[in-house]
């Protein structure tokens, strides 16, 4: 039960607290299964990696099962898909089925049929789309809410998917380092492009939240240097930017790193990703009933 | 037809009369409040002021919540009143992030009293019957859509016969709660807003709150 005094609701910035405390904490989990799973996929079906698809496919499951452990009903989940028209969630629903539809299929042809070349495209690109739509759409889910100036922004669907495709590279790297595989250094090209790609939105993220409401500003302070701020620098930054980054730019002038600090990267980023959504589910406050003066 | 309220906030005393009419009317569990008194103070001594807010859900024309439901279970009728089916929540909480009013709430500890480890009141049991409140769901004011209903088949008028008018509009002692049908150009509560200059909170959020508050 939140507790607040009334008085609260008049005057202060109000956290939301129902998609991070308690079983919200599950909702901030299947969101970031689900754009690490995107992201796998999309890396994996670019690599042709059979593995990767098919751990894509059980993080989907994952994702599935946080969802579960989200709703105070889970026995009705199949009605969660009758308001595609307005609701992100449900449309999140939609796109996580037939993705894990389309995976299996792909999953099977590559194993038992890998001369139906055509078919394996055609079901690969669309996995591929639905991988993309389940990885964005959590960003979706969270900026269609006007309440909560902070996530009400453009960027965050970018933010989102962007840090699930760095995890997505990130386990695709391990798996690579565990199979031997020659394209570790095309794949950590890749990396070091979105790494920079991620360390940039988040910048921007802040910055243009800072100028867009109050709230909006209040909840980037608490981020940067308030409660969140732990979250924010060691998670965040210092687990999702700066470690990888340091890494990354080590194993371009080093070009046989060792597996162990590559394998330092990948859990550094996946740590980061988890802390992102937490980071920006934590931020999001709503405005006072009045406003303080 | 579309159900409004407007609330004179100078007329309101705070006597909380209001909250425990609808906790009566609807044998709402403890710790669910559908309708809230905020009571709070502004600027500085000597200039202070009290400020005395009532709340509950704003049946906004255009509601964030019945949107973002992802199964349907948040409506809205053609009369405006937005409400919950029971039977349809999932629990996602999404309608009660989405809602820039805070008005909603989730009902979780269907075991809760208001007299732990004591029998249930005569009143908690006749509303366990009455009006039972399914757990895991997200609950809200609903204008007291059943009074009205039964009002409207027996021929009243909702906001000007006590038996079809919200409970916390009849209960209110001095008489700051006004009820009717917004789209009726004479009805009472359109000649009070534009007379006294009735105005929604927070209108940029942009979702047609059907309640007017009067400085």
């Amino acid at each position: 039960m939140i507790q607040r005094k009334p008085y609260d609701f008049m005057v202060k910035y109000q956290q939301q607290k129902d998609w991070v405390d308690g079983r919200g904490n599950f909702i901030a989990f299947a969101f970031f299964l689900g754009g690490i799973a995107g992201g796998l996929f999309l890396a994996s079906a670019y690599f042709d990696n059979l593995l990767g698809i098919f751990i894509a496919f059980l993080l989907t499951g994952l994702m599935g099962a946080s969802y579960m452990l989200h709703l105070t009903h889970p026995m009705r989940f199949w009605r969660m898909v009758v308001k595609p028209g307005t609701s992100w969630i449900s449309r999140g629903f939609t796109f996580i089925m037939l993705f894990g539809l389309f995976t299996v299929i792909t999953m099977i042809l590559m194993q038992w049929a890998p001369d139906a070349t055509t078919a394996i495209t055609t079901f690969k690109v669309l996995a591929g789309i639905f991988a993309f739509a389940q990885s964005i759409y959590t960003g979706f889910a969270v900026s269609y809410v006007s309440a909560i100036k902070v996530w009400n922004s453009a960027i965050v669907p970018i933010l989102f998917v962007t840090c699930g495709l760095s995890g997505g590279l990130a386990i695709l790297l391990a798996i690579m380092v565990g199979q031997g595989s020659a394209q570790i250094a095309t794949l950590e090209n890749i990396i070091r492009v979105v790494l920079i790609a991620f360390a940039i939105i988040v910048a921007v993220y802040l910055w243009n939240a800072t100028y867009s409401s109050t709230a909006a500003k209040d909840a980037v302070i608490r981020l940067i240097g308030g409660v969140l701020a732990p979250l924010f620098w060691i998670g965040v930054f210092l687990f999702g930017i700066a470690i990888p980054v340091v890494i990354s730019v080590i194993t371009y002038w080093v070009h046989d790193a060792s597996s162990a600090l590559l394998i330092t990267a990948v859990v550094s980023e996946i740590i980061g990703g988890l802390a992102l959504r937490f980071a920006v589910l934590k931020a999001g406050v709503y405005e006072p009933l009045l406003p303080s003066d | 037809m579309r159900w409004g309220m407007a609330i004179e906030l100078k007329r309101c005393v705070g006597c909380y009369e209001c909250v425990l009419a609808c906790k009566a009317e609807h044998f709402l569990p403890p710790e669910i409040f559908w309708n809230r008194v905020l009571i709070g103070e502004s600027g500085k001594y000597p200039n202070v002021t009290k400020l005395i807010y009532n709340v509950r859900c704003n049946q906004c024309d255009d509601p964030a919540c019945v949107k973002v439901c992802p199964t349907g279970a948040t409506q809205q009728r053609e009369d405006g009143i937005v409400w919950v089916d029971e039977d349809k929540c999932v629990g996602c909480r999404y309608c009660m992030v989405a809602c820039p009013y805070q008005a909603r709430q989730m009902y979780e500890d269907g075991n809760a009293q208001y007299f732990p480890g004591q029998e249930l009141t005569e009143h908690e049991k006749i509303g366990k019957e009455l009006y039972p409140h399914k757990p895991g769901v997200v609950t809200k004011c609903v204008f007291c859509k059943e009074r009205i209903d039964a009002g409207l088949e027996a021929g009243l008028t909702p906001g000007v016969d006590r038996e079809a008018t919200p409970a916390c509009v009849i209960s209110c002692p001095t008489k700051a709660i006004h009820f009717g049908d917004l789209d009726e150009p004479n009805s009472d509560i359109n000649r009070v807003i534009k007379e006294k200059h009735g105005h929604p909170f927070h209108p940029e959020f942009d979702t047609k709150p059907s309640i007017y508050y009067i400085d």
